[in-house]
């Protein structure tokens, strides 16, 4: 089923490949939902992470030709991820005083008013955790543990060594790790 | 002792993220399983790194807030098209041109400073004029006299019996100055305003 799926997308972006935009959007709706969260998380701002989403797409039309096999998925978190640059770039010059409208949510099967609040409250603390970690590590992070790639894909996306994203993701795990301990009766 | 089981609580604890993934050898991952045995800071330590770990794999994922397809006009935007249609910031007039015009103009302005600054502009004493010209420094040339020449030429008052210091300007270098600086000044201006143009319209895309 899943090699099929994956013929089937083959056969998309070869369409793709010879400018069929029908065929791009197709996969856009299928990734726009992953590749919009990659940006939310890394940025940390909805407007922005809906602009690099957009910009994602649009270079990966324009860049489709250069994707030759491989995982479409990580080609496109790479190119999403080179837009969150941008954007930091740009956010960096002109910060925004708020961050409140990129929640961090849970899935939780209790949802009592209790639980409703707790996980709000820790939602906010991840956020202020993730801010605090450097672009690189903030990514190896979401990559591995929100987005559930394993090390290889990581590494492509990022287009570093293994050696690279194990360090990053340890470093970046501590650091969450350290600033969540202050509330551990949160989550442990 | 204890620097040494300290040294390998650190090593453990580097090796605990990639022990959770199950992306170590099983050599280092009986390593790091026997020392966790015996060490309770480490035990601890790979505790709170799983609860961070399955905290964050709750994250629950956010709906878009619309769809990201492209339109045709975005599709504009392809390699293609980009060619055919300039950049906004390529069709400002000039702007190439206005650059190297206000970087000339900038490095004729400290030419003739400098020259000010080191007297190269300003004529040698009279006699030595007169001498190089073989003319006497009274003599009448074509009915002016050469102190009336040099007057004329330098724009600088001096009495008329001649110069008080024997020295004068062979140029209006005070005037070349400033109508250098002026142009400079709005050659600078239009091209700041210009490319300030240009970097609203790259960031607009």
């Amino acid at each position: 089923m899943v090699e099929c799926a994956t013929m089937e997308e083959d056969e998309i972006i070869r369409r793709a490949k010879e400018g069929d935009l029908d065929s791009f959007n197709q996969l856009a709706e299928t990734y726009q939902r992953a590749v919009y969260n990659l940006c939310l998380r890394m940025l940390g701002n909805a407007p922005a992470a809906e602009d690099a989403t957009q910009d994602a797409f649009i270079s990966a039309f324009r860049g489709i030709n250069r994707l030759r096999g491989g995982n479409f998925k990580a080609w496109l978190f790479r190119i999403a991820a080179n837009a969150c640059r941008d954007q930091l770039r740009s956010l960096r010059r002109r910060p925004v005083t708020s961050m409140d409208d990129a929640p961090f949510e849970f899935k939780s099967d209790q949802p009592s008013p209790e639980d409703y609040a707790m996980r709000q409250e820790l939602g906010e603390e991840i956020k202020k955790a993730f801010v605090t970690l450097p672009p690189d590590q903030r990514l190896a992070v979401i990559l591995r543990d929100i987005e559930g790639l394993d090390y290889e894909e990581i590494a492509q996306v990022t287009g570093s060594s293994l050696g690279t994203v194990k360090s990053r993701i340890n470093r970046g795990r501590k650091r969450l790790r350290h600033h969540l301990e202050k509330h551990r009766e949160l989550f442990v | 002792m204890r620097i040494l089981r300290k040294n390998q609580c650190h090593k453990v604890q580097g090796l605990l993220s990639p022990y959770i993934d199950e992306q170590i050898g099983s050599s280092e991952r009986d390593r790091v399983e026997s020392h966790l045995e015996e060490c309770q800071v480490c035990r601890r330590e790979l505790e709170l790194l799983r609860a961070t770990v399955n905290l964050l794999h709750r994250v629950a994922a956010v709906s878009p807030p619309r769809s990201f397809a492209l339109a045709e006009v975005d599709a504009k935007r392809r390699p293609a098209a980009l060619k055919r249609e300039a950049p906004q910031w390529r069709r400002v007039p000039a702007l190439g041109a206005l650059r190297v015009a206000t970087a000339v103009t900038a490095l004729l302005l400290v030419f003739v400073l400098a020259g000010d600054a080191t007297h190269l502009f300003e004529a040698g004493p009279v006699e030595n004029r007169a001498a190089l010209q073989g003319t006497p420094v009274a003599d009448e040339v074509q009915g002016t006299s050469v102190t009336d020449e040099i007057v004329g030429v330098g724009g600088a008052s001096f009495d008329s019996e001649g110069f008080t210091d024997n020295e004068g300007y062979i140029w209006p270098v005070l005037e070349i100055e400033l109508a250098l600086t002026g142009v400079m000044l709005i050659l600078g201006g239009v091209t700041v305003g210009l490319w300030h143009r240009k970097r609203r319209g790259l960031e607009k895309g």
